[in-house]
Protein backbone atom coordinates (compact mmCIF):
# COMPACT_ATOMS: atom_id res chain seq x y z
CA UNK A 1 0.00 0.00 0.00
CA UNK A 2 1.25 3.47 -1.06
CA UNK A 3 0.47 6.26 1.99
CA UNK A 4 0.18 10.39 1.74
CA UNK A 5 1.61 12.81 3.67
CA UNK A 6 0.22 14.71 6.37
CA UNK A 7 0.00 18.61 5.18
CA UNK A 8 0.74 21.67 7.63
CA UNK A 9 -0.94 24.84 6.21
CA UNK A 10 1.61 27.42 5.36
CA UNK A 11 1.20 29.73 8.42
CA UNK A 12 2.12 26.63 10.53
CA UNK A 13 4.89 25.49 9.19
CA UNK A 14 6.66 29.21 8.96
CA UNK A 15 5.37 29.35 12.85
CA UNK A 16 7.61 25.99 13.65
CA UNK A 17 10.33 27.52 11.61
CA UNK A 18 10.61 30.73 13.58
CA UNK A 19 10.06 28.92 16.35
CA UNK A 20 12.65 26.62 16.24
CA UNK A 21 15.20 29.28 15.03
CA UNK A 22 13.93 32.19 16.85
CA UNK A 23 14.56 29.91 20.24
CA UNK A 24 17.57 29.00 19.39
CA UNK A 25 19.24 32.36 18.40
CA UNK A 26 17.26 33.74 21.95
CA UNK A 27 19.59 30.40 23.50
CA UNK A 28 22.89 31.71 21.92
CA UNK A 29 22.31 35.31 23.53
CA UNK A 30 22.78 33.80 26.81
CA UNK A 31 26.60 32.61 26.10
CA UNK A 32 26.82 35.75 23.99
CA UNK A 33 29.97 37.74 24.67
CA UNK A 34 30.68 41.42 22.74
CA UNK A 35 34.24 40.01 22.02
CA UNK A 36 34.68 37.12 20.99
CA UNK A 37 38.46 35.67 20.76
CA UNK A 38 39.65 33.95 18.00
CA UNK A 39 40.30 30.25 20.47
CA UNK A 40 36.74 30.36 21.60
CA UNK A 41 35.02 30.95 18.53
CA UNK A 42 37.04 27.86 17.20
CA UNK A 43 37.23 25.48 20.39
CA UNK A 44 35.53 27.37 23.41
CA UNK A 45 37.36 27.31 26.22
CA UNK A 46 39.01 23.71 25.58
CA UNK A 47 37.86 22.71 28.86
CA UNK A 48 33.91 21.91 27.70
CA UNK A 49 32.51 18.74 30.29
CA UNK A 50 30.91 15.59 29.31
CA UNK A 51 27.13 16.66 29.09
CA UNK A 52 27.76 19.54 26.37
CA UNK A 53 30.48 17.60 24.87
CA UNK A 54 28.97 14.46 24.30
CA UNK A 55 25.44 15.85 23.24
CA UNK A 56 27.59 18.00 20.56
CA UNK A 57 29.80 14.86 19.58
CA UNK A 58 26.21 13.01 19.17
CA UNK A 59 24.60 15.49 17.20
CA UNK A 60 27.02 16.23 14.79
CA UNK A 61 27.54 12.87 13.73
CA UNK A 62 23.16 12.38 13.49
CA UNK A 63 22.44 14.06 10.50
CA UNK A 64 18.77 13.80 8.81
CA UNK A 65 20.34 11.47 6.07
CA UNK A 66 20.99 9.44 9.27
CA UNK A 67 17.72 8.05 9.92
CA UNK A 68 16.30 8.34 6.81
CA UNK A 69 19.42 5.80 5.44
CA UNK A 70 19.05 3.70 8.57
CA UNK A 71 14.84 3.57 7.66
CA UNK A 72 16.44 2.60 3.97
CA UNK A 73 18.41 -0.21 5.34
CA UNK A 74 15.78 -1.64 7.42
CA UNK A 75 12.97 -1.57 4.94
CA UNK A 76 15.62 -3.13 2.26
CA UNK A 77 17.70 -5.86 4.51
CA UNK A 78 14.70 -6.77 7.42
CA UNK A 79 15.54 -6.91 10.81
CA UNK A 80 19.54 -6.49 10.68
CA UNK A 81 19.48 -3.82 8.27
CA UNK A 82 19.01 -0.68 11.32
CA UNK A 83 21.78 -2.76 12.91
CA UNK A 84 24.18 -2.22 9.81
CA UNK A 85 23.61 1.07 9.69
CA UNK A 86 23.58 2.41 12.93
CA UNK A 87 25.82 -0.10 14.79
CA UNK A 88 28.60 0.68 12.96
CA UNK A 89 28.25 4.37 12.97
CA UNK A 90 27.92 3.86 16.33
CA UNK A 91 30.75 2.28 16.48
CA UNK A 92 33.57 4.30 15.08
CA UNK A 93 32.35 7.21 17.72
CA UNK A 94 33.95 4.81 20.22
CA UNK A 95 36.75 4.02 18.05
CA UNK A 96 38.06 7.47 17.64
CA UNK A 97 38.43 8.33 20.76
CA UNK A 98 42.13 6.71 21.39
CA UNK A 99 43.34 8.24 18.34
CA UNK A 100 41.74 12.01 19.71
CA UNK A 101 43.64 11.52 23.58
CA UNK A 102 46.86 11.30 21.40
CA UNK A 103 46.06 14.27 19.13
CA UNK A 104 45.33 16.27 22.67
CA UNK A 105 48.25 14.84 24.12
CA UNK A 106 50.67 16.01 21.18
CA UNK A 107 48.84 19.35 20.98
CA UNK A 108 46.17 20.49 23.65
CA UNK A 109 46.71 23.71 22.21
CA UNK A 110 45.00 23.05 18.31
CA UNK A 111 42.02 23.89 16.83
CA UNK A 112 42.34 21.87 14.09
CA UNK A 113 43.79 18.69 13.52
CA UNK A 114 45.30 20.42 10.34
CA UNK A 115 47.62 22.72 12.79
CA UNK A 116 48.88 18.89 14.22
CA UNK A 117 49.74 17.84 10.59
CA UNK A 118 51.06 20.87 9.27
CA UNK A 119 53.54 20.93 13.12
CA UNK A 120 54.57 17.11 12.27
CA UNK A 121 54.79 17.67 8.13
CA UNK A 122 54.15 20.81 6.84
CA UNK A 123 52.18 22.39 4.28
CA UNK A 124 51.31 20.17 1.75
CA UNK A 125 50.24 17.28 4.09
CA UNK A 126 48.01 19.92 5.98
CA UNK A 127 46.44 21.36 3.09
CA UNK A 128 45.48 17.75 1.84
CA UNK A 129 43.07 18.07 4.82
CA UNK A 130 42.40 21.38 4.58
CA UNK A 131 40.62 20.67 1.14
CA UNK A 132 39.04 17.11 1.89
CA UNK A 133 37.08 18.88 4.81
CA UNK A 134 36.14 22.23 3.27
CA UNK A 135 34.84 19.68 0.21
CA UNK A 136 33.35 17.65 3.24
CA UNK A 137 31.60 20.02 4.88
CA UNK A 138 30.57 22.21 2.24
CA UNK A 139 28.74 18.94 1.13
CA UNK A 140 26.96 18.05 4.50
CA UNK A 141 25.84 21.60 4.37
CA UNK A 142 24.16 21.03 1.09
CA UNK A 143 22.82 17.53 2.28
CA UNK A 144 21.57 19.31 5.22
CA UNK A 145 19.85 22.31 3.41
CA UNK A 146 18.40 20.07 0.99
CA UNK A 147 16.80 18.10 3.42
CA UNK A 148 15.00 20.96 5.06
CA UNK A 149 13.55 21.83 1.65
CA UNK A 150 12.62 18.71 0.82
CA UNK A 151 10.69 17.82 4.44
CA UNK A 152 8.92 21.58 4.16
CA UNK A 153 8.30 20.78 0.51
CA UNK A 154 6.21 17.32 1.17
CA UNK A 155 4.93 18.81 4.65
CA UNK A 156 3.58 22.40 3.77
CA UNK A 157 2.13 24.03 0.35
CA UNK A 158 5.72 26.20 0.67
CA UNK A 159 8.53 25.36 -1.90
CA UNK A 160 11.37 23.41 -1.40
CA UNK A 161 13.50 26.42 -1.70
CA UNK A 162 11.91 28.21 0.92
CA UNK A 163 13.18 25.28 3.14
CA UNK A 164 16.28 25.49 2.00
CA UNK A 165 16.94 28.83 2.24
CA UNK A 166 14.83 29.33 5.53
CA UNK A 167 17.14 26.78 7.26
CA UNK A 168 20.05 28.26 6.10
CA UNK A 169 19.38 31.86 7.17
CA UNK A 170 18.61 30.29 10.33
CA UNK A 171 21.69 28.00 11.18
CA UNK A 172 23.93 31.04 10.31
CA UNK A 173 22.15 33.56 12.27
CA UNK A 174 22.49 31.14 16.23
CA UNK A 175 25.87 30.43 15.06
CA UNK A 176 27.63 33.35 13.50
CA UNK A 177 28.49 35.41 16.29
CA UNK A 178 29.80 33.04 18.94
CA UNK A 179 31.23 30.12 16.40
CA UNK A 180 31.61 26.84 18.03
CA UNK A 181 30.63 28.26 21.43
CA UNK A 182 27.18 28.32 20.25
CA UNK A 183 26.83 25.53 18.20
CA UNK A 184 27.92 23.19 20.97
CA UNK A 185 25.80 25.21 23.46
CA UNK A 186 22.78 24.86 20.76
CA UNK A 187 23.67 21.07 20.33
CA UNK A 188 22.64 20.16 23.59
CA UNK A 189 19.05 22.07 23.32
CA UNK A 190 18.54 20.70 19.86
CA UNK A 191 20.19 16.48 21.05
CA UNK A 192 17.42 16.83 23.76
CA UNK A 193 14.55 17.30 21.66
CA UNK A 194 15.86 14.93 19.47
CA UNK A 195 15.99 12.39 21.81
CA UNK A 196 12.88 13.48 23.93
CA UNK A 197 10.78 13.03 20.18
CA UNK A 198 12.73 9.54 19.33
CA UNK A 199 11.75 8.23 22.41
CA UNK A 200 7.96 8.72 22.27
CA UNK A 201 8.07 8.54 18.18
CA UNK A 202 9.15 5.31 18.13
CA UNK A 203 7.13 3.18 20.48
CA UNK A 204 3.94 5.03 19.58
CA UNK A 205 4.19 3.97 15.49
CA UNK A 206 4.87 0.11 17.18
CA UNK A 207 1.87 0.15 18.18
CA UNK A 208 -0.14 2.51 15.88
CA UNK A 209 0.90 0.01 13.63
CA UNK A 210 -0.96 -2.76 15.37
CA UNK A 211 1.75 -3.62 18.18
CA UNK A 212 4.37 -6.43 18.50
CA UNK A 213 1.87 -9.44 16.86
CA UNK A 214 1.19 -7.49 13.71
CA UNK A 215 4.79 -6.93 13.10
CA UNK A 216 5.87 -10.74 14.24
CA UNK A 217 3.05 -11.41 11.38
CA UNK A 218 4.14 -9.20 9.07
CA UNK A 219 7.66 -10.94 9.23
CA UNK A 220 6.02 -14.11 7.71
CA UNK A 221 5.97 -12.62 4.29
CA UNK A 222 9.72 -11.08 4.37
CA UNK A 223 12.50 -13.40 2.35
CA UNK A 224 14.43 -15.50 4.17
CA UNK A 225 17.41 -12.65 4.39
CA UNK A 226 15.08 -10.14 5.30
CA UNK A 227 14.09 -12.16 8.58
CA UNK A 228 17.47 -12.89 9.42
CA UNK A 229 19.67 -10.75 11.83
CA UNK A 230 22.61 -12.29 10.14
CA UNK A 231 22.17 -11.24 6.74
CA UNK A 232 25.05 -12.10 4.40
CA UNK A 233 23.83 -9.55 2.06
CA UNK A 234 22.60 -6.70 4.49
CA UNK A 235 26.79 -6.93 5.63
CA UNK A 236 28.07 -6.53 2.29
CA UNK A 237 26.08 -4.27 0.87
CA UNK A 238 25.35 -1.95 3.50
CA UNK A 239 27.17 -2.66 6.90
CA UNK A 240 30.77 -3.67 5.06
CA UNK A 241 30.99 -0.52 3.03
CA UNK A 242 29.42 1.65 5.71
CA UNK A 243 32.26 0.56 8.11
CA UNK A 244 34.90 1.20 6.17
CA UNK A 245 33.53 4.49 5.21
CA UNK A 246 32.82 6.26 9.03
CA UNK A 247 36.28 5.07 10.20
CA UNK A 248 37.49 7.39 7.05
CA UNK A 249 34.81 10.18 8.24
CA UNK A 250 35.70 9.84 12.02
CA UNK A 251 39.57 9.96 11.57
CA UNK A 252 39.56 12.53 8.99
CA UNK A 253 36.55 15.24 9.60
CA UNK A 254 37.28 18.41 11.72
CA UNK A 255 33.59 18.29 13.05
CA UNK A 256 35.11 15.87 15.26
CA UNK A 257 38.24 16.81 15.28
CA UNK A 258 37.29 19.92 16.91
CA UNK A 259 35.21 18.57 19.66
CA UNK A 260 38.46 16.49 20.60
CA UNK A 261 40.40 19.33 20.77
CA UNK A 262 37.23 21.33 22.85
CA UNK A 263 36.13 19.05 24.96
CA UNK A 264 37.86 18.85 28.85
CA UNK A 265 41.05 16.27 28.44
CA UNK A 266 40.42 13.93 31.08
CA UNK A 267 36.45 13.54 29.52
CA UNK A 268 37.03 12.55 26.63
CA UNK A 269 36.78 8.90 26.95
CA UNK A 270 33.20 9.47 28.43
CA UNK A 271 31.82 11.75 26.19
CA UNK A 272 32.63 9.74 23.68
CA UNK A 273 31.26 6.74 25.26
CA UNK A 274 28.25 8.39 25.58
CA UNK A 275 27.73 9.63 22.27
CA UNK A 276 28.35 5.94 21.12
CA UNK A 277 25.55 5.47 23.19
CA UNK A 278 23.43 8.07 21.91
CA UNK A 279 24.17 7.63 18.42
CA UNK A 280 23.70 4.28 18.39
CA UNK A 281 20.59 4.01 20.40
CA UNK A 282 18.48 7.06 18.19
CA UNK A 283 19.56 5.53 14.51
CA UNK A 284 19.00 2.54 14.93
CA UNK A 285 15.57 3.34 16.74
CA UNK A 286 14.60 5.18 14.21
CA UNK A 287 15.67 2.85 11.68
CA UNK A 288 12.97 0.68 12.59
CA UNK A 289 10.32 2.67 11.19
CA UNK A 290 11.98 1.15 8.05
CA UNK A 291 11.85 -2.18 9.31
CA UNK A 292 7.95 -1.48 10.42
CA UNK A 293 7.02 0.50 6.71
CA UNK A 294 8.63 -3.14 5.59
CA UNK A 295 6.70 -5.90 7.55
CA UNK A 296 3.40 -3.67 7.15
CA UNK A 297 3.90 -3.80 3.19
CA UNK A 298 3.79 -0.10 3.00
CA UNK A 299 5.22 1.38 -0.54
CA UNK A 300 7.75 4.28 -0.20
CA UNK A 301 6.12 7.11 -2.22
CA UNK A 302 7.31 7.83 -6.21
CA UNK A 303 10.12 4.33 -4.88
CA UNK A 304 12.08 6.83 -2.94
CA UNK A 305 12.90 5.31 0.45
CA UNK A 306 13.71 8.72 1.98
CA UNK A 307 9.92 9.39 2.02
CA UNK A 308 9.22 6.50 4.46
CA UNK A 309 9.33 7.77 7.73
CA UNK A 310 7.28 10.99 7.21
CA UNK A 311 4.52 8.73 5.22
CA UNK A 312 4.13 6.19 8.37
CA UNK A 313 4.53 9.16 10.47
CA UNK A 314 2.04 10.97 8.64
CA UNK A 315 -0.61 8.40 7.95
CA UNK A 316 -0.17 6.09 11.53
CA UNK A 317 0.31 9.78 14.19
CA UNK A 318 -1.78 12.29 15.12
CA UNK A 319 -0.72 15.70 13.70
CA UNK A 320 1.12 16.81 16.92
CA UNK A 321 3.48 13.97 16.54
CA UNK A 322 3.92 14.86 12.75
CA UNK A 323 4.50 18.16 13.96
CA UNK A 324 7.28 16.73 16.83
CA UNK A 325 8.57 14.48 14.10
CA UNK A 326 9.21 17.47 12.10
CA UNK A 327 11.39 19.37 14.70
CA UNK A 328 12.90 16.17 15.12
CA UNK A 329 14.53 16.37 11.34
CA UNK A 330 15.12 20.11 11.86
CA UNK A 331 16.89 19.59 14.98
CA UNK A 332 19.27 16.91 13.59
CA UNK A 333 20.31 18.87 10.29
CA UNK A 334 20.63 22.05 12.20
CA UNK A 335 22.84 20.59 14.68
CA UNK A 336 25.04 19.00 11.91
CA UNK A 337 24.88 22.22 9.52
CA UNK A 338 26.38 24.56 12.27
CA UNK A 339 28.52 22.17 13.19
CA UNK A 340 29.93 22.16 9.55
CA UNK A 341 30.04 26.09 9.67
CA UNK A 342 31.89 25.84 12.69
CA UNK A 343 34.70 23.20 11.13
CA UNK A 344 34.73 25.37 8.14
CA UNK A 345 35.55 28.71 10.07
CA UNK A 346 38.04 27.25 11.95
CA UNK A 347 39.62 25.33 8.94
CA UNK A 348 40.02 28.97 6.98
CA UNK A 349 40.68 30.90 10.16
CA UNK A 350 43.64 28.18 11.57
CA UNK A 351 44.42 26.47 8.79
CA UNK A 352 44.53 29.25 5.74
CA UNK A 353 45.12 32.18 7.31
CA UNK A 354 46.67 31.24 10.45
CA UNK A 355 49.63 28.88 9.00
CA UNK A 356 49.77 29.34 5.68
CA UNK A 357 48.61 33.97 4.85
CA UNK A 358 50.03 35.18 8.08
CA UNK A 359 52.65 32.76 8.60
CA UNK A 360 52.30 31.51 12.70
CA UNK A 361 51.75 35.94 12.93
CA UNK A 362 48.32 36.11 12.82
CA UNK A 363 46.18 38.72 13.60
CA UNK A 364 43.29 37.45 15.71
CA UNK A 365 40.97 40.39 15.28
CA UNK A 366 41.21 39.89 11.06
CA UNK A 367 41.19 35.72 11.86
CA UNK A 368 37.85 36.28 13.84
CA UNK A 369 36.77 38.21 11.02
CA UNK A 370 37.56 35.74 8.20
CA UNK A 371 35.64 33.02 10.42
CA UNK A 372 32.28 34.98 9.90
CA UNK A 373 33.14 35.79 6.35
CA UNK A 374 33.73 32.30 5.64
CA UNK A 375 30.15 31.45 8.01
CA UNK A 376 28.48 33.96 5.43
CA UNK A 377 29.93 31.95 2.21
CA UNK A 378 29.62 28.64 3.08
CA UNK A 379 26.10 29.21 4.03
CA UNK A 380 25.49 31.07 0.74
CA UNK A 381 27.06 28.70 -1.23
CA UNK A 382 25.37 25.70 0.67
CA UNK A 383 21.95 27.18 -0.21
CA UNK A 384 22.65 27.71 -3.97
CA UNK A 385 23.67 23.98 -4.31
CA UNK A 386 20.87 22.78 -2.19
CA UNK A 387 18.90 24.94 -4.48
CA UNK A 388 19.70 23.74 -7.39
CA UNK A 389 19.62 20.25 -6.58
CA UNK A 390 23.25 19.68 -8.19
CA UNK A 391 24.24 15.82 -8.77
CA UNK A 392 26.91 15.60 -5.89
CA UNK A 393 27.15 12.10 -6.13
CA UNK A 394 30.52 12.39 -7.78
CA UNK A 395 31.88 14.84 -4.85
CA UNK A 396 30.99 12.72 -2.14
CA UNK A 397 32.88 9.49 -3.34
CA UNK A 398 35.53 11.54 -4.08
CA UNK A 399 35.94 12.97 -0.84
CA UNK A 400 35.03 9.61 0.98
CA UNK A 401 37.76 8.65 -1.28
CA UNK A 402 40.22 11.31 -0.09
CA UNK A 403 39.48 10.98 4.24
CA UNK A 404 40.00 6.79 3.45
CA UNK A 405 43.14 7.42 2.07
CA UNK A 406 44.78 9.83 4.68
CA UNK A 407 43.30 7.46 7.82
CA UNK A 408 46.70 5.36 8.22
CA UNK A 409 48.84 8.57 7.34
CA UNK A 410 47.57 10.76 10.05
CA UNK A 411 47.21 7.94 12.72
CA UNK A 412 51.16 6.99 11.68
CA UNK A 413 52.24 10.55 11.70
CA UNK A 414 51.01 10.93 15.20
CA UNK A 415 52.63 7.40 16.33
CA UNK A 416 55.70 6.98 14.28
CA UNK A 417 58.46 9.15 13.86
CA UNK A 418 59.88 7.77 10.79
CA UNK A 419 56.57 9.20 8.20
CA UNK A 420 57.74 11.69 6.57
CA UNK A 421 55.71 14.59 4.35
CA UNK A 422 56.48 12.81 1.36
CA UNK A 423 55.19 9.93 2.56
CA UNK A 424 52.19 11.83 3.57
CA UNK A 425 51.65 13.15 0.55
CA UNK A 426 52.19 10.68 -2.03
CA UNK A 427 50.51 7.97 -0.25
CA UNK A 428 47.17 9.88 -0.09
CA UNK A 429 47.95 10.84 -4.07
CA UNK A 430 48.47 7.20 -5.02
CA UNK A 431 45.82 5.52 -3.44
CA UNK A 432 43.05 8.41 -4.77
CA UNK A 433 44.65 7.80 -7.83
CA UNK A 434 44.05 3.68 -7.48
CA UNK A 435 40.46 4.43 -6.02
CA UNK A 436 39.30 6.24 -8.76
CA UNK A 437 40.46 3.63 -11.22
CA UNK A 438 38.45 1.22 -9.40
CA UNK A 439 35.02 3.19 -8.80
CA UNK A 440 34.51 4.66 -11.92
CA UNK A 441 35.64 1.41 -13.22
CA UNK A 442 38.04 2.61 -15.47
CA UNK A 443 39.94 -0.52 -15.61
CA UNK A 444 38.34 -4.28 -16.05
CA UNK A 445 38.21 -6.18 -13.01
CA UNK A 446 38.96 -9.26 -14.59
CA UNK A 447 42.30 -11.75 -14.53
CA UNK A 448 45.18 -10.15 -12.52
CA UNK A 449 44.29 -6.72 -12.42
CA UNK A 450 41.28 -7.81 -10.56
CA UNK A 451 43.43 -10.00 -7.98
CA UNK A 452 46.08 -6.97 -7.47
CA UNK A 453 42.99 -5.20 -6.46
CA UNK A 454 41.67 -7.94 -4.35
CA UNK A 455 45.11 -8.36 -2.99
CA UNK A 456 45.52 -4.65 -2.12
CA UNK A 457 41.97 -4.30 -0.60
CA UNK A 458 42.96 -7.33 1.48
CA UNK A 459 45.78 -5.22 3.06
CA UNK A 460 43.19 -2.43 3.38
CA UNK A 461 41.09 -4.87 5.63
CA UNK A 462 44.13 -5.52 7.46
CA UNK A 463 44.88 -1.78 8.10
CA UNK A 464 41.30 -1.01 9.61
CA UNK A 465 40.68 -4.20 11.74
CA UNK A 466 44.81 -3.51 13.22
CA UNK A 467 44.02 -0.01 13.82
CA UNK A 468 40.83 0.02 15.73
CA UNK A 469 42.83 -3.23 17.81
CA UNK A 470 46.16 -0.70 18.70
CA UNK A 471 43.34 1.86 19.44
CA UNK A 472 42.80 -0.46 22.86
CA UNK A 473 45.33 -2.94 22.50
CA UNK A 474 48.58 -1.29 21.62
CA UNK A 475 50.94 -1.67 18.72
CA UNK A 476 51.75 -5.89 18.86
CA UNK A 477 48.14 -6.78 19.37
CA UNK A 478 47.23 -4.75 16.60
CA UNK A 479 50.00 -6.12 14.35
CA UNK A 480 48.56 -9.58 15.18
CA UNK A 481 44.93 -8.30 14.64
CA UNK A 482 45.93 -6.90 11.30
CA UNK A 483 48.10 -10.11 9.99
CA UNK A 484 45.16 -12.44 11.03
CA UNK A 485 42.69 -10.03 9.46
CA UNK A 486 44.59 -9.44 6.47
CA UNK A 487 45.26 -13.50 6.18
CA UNK A 488 41.43 -13.67 6.54
CA UNK A 489 40.72 -11.24 3.95
CA UNK A 490 42.96 -11.99 1.12
CA UNK A 491 41.25 -15.56 1.30
CA UNK A 492 37.95 -14.41 1.17
CA UNK A 493 38.34 -11.58 -1.05
CA UNK A 494 40.42 -13.10 -4.22
CA UNK A 495 38.04 -14.04 -6.57
CA UNK A 496 35.24 -12.71 -5.40
CA UNK A 497 35.93 -8.59 -3.56
CA UNK A 498 35.39 -7.88 -7.41
CA UNK A 499 32.01 -8.00 -7.54
CA UNK A 500 31.71 -5.08 -4.70
CA UNK A 501 32.75 -2.55 -6.36
CA UNK A 502 32.02 0.47 -3.93
CA UNK A 503 33.87 -1.61 -0.98
CA UNK A 504 36.70 -2.85 -3.23
CA UNK A 505 37.28 0.81 -4.14
CA UNK A 506 37.66 1.86 -0.14
CA UNK A 507 39.63 -1.00 0.81
CA UNK A 508 41.96 -0.19 -2.03
CA UNK A 509 42.15 3.14 -1.04
CA UNK A 510 43.17 1.98 2.89
CA UNK A 511 45.55 -0.52 1.55
CA UNK A 512 47.44 1.53 -1.16
CA UNK A 513 48.48 4.32 1.23
CA UNK A 514 49.17 2.13 3.91
CA UNK A 515 51.71 0.39 1.66
CA UNK A 516 52.91 3.54 0.44
CA UNK A 517 53.50 5.61 3.43
CA UNK A 518 55.11 2.60 5.29
CA UNK A 519 57.39 1.60 2.28
CA UNK A 520 58.46 5.06 1.93
CA UNK A 521 58.88 6.11 5.34
CA UNK A 522 61.48 2.82 5.77
CA UNK A 523 63.33 4.24 2.97
CA UNK A 524 63.76 7.25 4.26
CA UNK A 525 67.12 8.58 5.36
CA UNK A 526 65.33 12.04 6.83
CA UNK A 527 66.20 12.17 10.74
CA UNK A 528 63.41 11.05 13.18
CA UNK A 529 60.83 13.79 14.13
CA UNK A 530 60.61 14.78 17.53
CA UNK A 531 57.01 14.86 18.64
CA UNK A 532 57.83 17.25 21.53
CA UNK A 533 57.91 20.40 18.64
CA UNK A 534 54.80 19.75 18.04
CA UNK A 535 53.11 21.50 21.06
CA UNK A 536 55.82 24.56 20.71
CA UNK A 537 54.68 24.99 17.28
CA UNK A 538 50.60 24.87 18.19
CA UNK A 539 49.70 27.70 19.79
CA UNK A 540 47.13 29.53 21.06
CA UNK A 541 45.86 33.14 18.79
CA UNK A 542 44.03 34.25 22.72
CA UNK A 543 46.66 36.85 23.55
CA UNK A 544 45.60 36.85 27.53
CA UNK A 545 45.79 32.70 27.56
CA UNK B 1 2.36 -12.57 23.99
CA UNK B 2 4.50 -15.59 23.07
CA UNK B 3 7.96 -15.48 23.50
CA UNK B 4 8.81 -14.87 19.71
CA UNK B 5 6.82 -11.75 20.00
CA UNK B 6 8.13 -10.35 23.31
CA UNK B 7 11.80 -10.80 21.83
CA UNK B 8 11.37 -8.77 18.81
CA UNK B 9 9.07 -6.38 20.69
CA UNK B 10 12.36 -5.51 22.89
CA UNK B 11 14.44 -5.34 19.75
CA UNK B 12 12.06 -2.42 18.34
CA UNK B 13 12.19 -0.34 22.21
CA UNK B 14 15.66 -1.29 23.65
CA UNK B 15 16.06 1.36 21.39
CA UNK B 16 14.03 4.37 22.84
CA UNK B 17 14.50 2.66 26.51
CA UNK B 18 18.41 2.94 25.97
CA UNK B 19 17.79 6.82 24.24
CA UNK B 20 16.20 7.62 27.15
CA UNK B 21 19.00 6.27 29.92
CA UNK B 22 21.45 8.62 27.78
CA UNK B 23 18.91 11.72 27.77
CA UNK B 24 19.05 11.58 31.27
CA UNK B 25 22.74 11.30 31.80
CA UNK B 26 23.36 13.81 29.61
CA UNK B 27 20.90 15.94 31.44
CA UNK B 28 22.49 15.28 34.61
CA UNK B 29 26.21 16.12 33.50
CA UNK B 30 25.02 19.52 31.86
CA UNK B 31 23.55 20.43 35.39
CA UNK B 32 26.87 19.24 37.38
CA UNK B 33 28.75 21.06 34.55
CA UNK B 34 26.69 24.48 34.81
CA UNK B 35 26.77 24.25 38.85
CA UNK B 36 30.67 23.59 38.44
CA UNK B 37 31.38 26.31 36.22
CA UNK B 38 28.68 28.70 38.27
CA UNK B 39 30.91 28.18 41.48
CA UNK B 40 34.65 29.14 39.39
CA UNK B 41 32.18 31.99 38.26
CA UNK B 42 33.05 31.21 34.46
CA UNK B 43 30.83 29.83 31.42
CA UNK B 44 29.48 26.37 30.62
CA UNK B 45 31.30 27.25 27.53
Amino acid sequence: MELDFYQFSTATVLLMLAAFYGGTYLLTLMIRKKNENADAYMVANQRIGIGLASSSMTATWIWAASFYAAATSGYTYGVSGPLHYGLWGALMILFIYPFGQRFRKLAPKAHTLGELIHARHGSSSQLILAVSNVLGSTISLMVNFTAAGALVAVLSPLSFQAGVIIAGVGVLAYTFWSGFRAAVFTDFIQLVALMAIAVVIIPAILFAMGGPSAFVTGLSSLTLEQQSFFSKTAFLEQGAPFFFAVLAYAVGNQTISQRLFAVDEKHIKSTFITATLGYGAIVIGLGMIGLLALTAGIEPMNGDTNNLIPQVVSTYLSPIMVALFFLLVISSLSSTADSDLCALSAIMMADVYGKNIAKDKPDPTRMLFIGRITMVAATAIGIVFASFSLDILVMLVFVGALWGAIVFPVIASVFWDKVTNAAFTWSVTVAMLLFCLVRFELLPMVGLIAYVFEAFSAVGAAVVIGLMAFAFLGVRLGAVFGVLAGIAALYFNLGFMRDYTVLLASLTAFGVSTLVCTVMSLMSKAPRFDFGTINEEVQSYDPSA
Amino acid sequence: MNTKTALYSLYILMWPALSLGVLLYILRSVVRDAREAKKQNKGIV
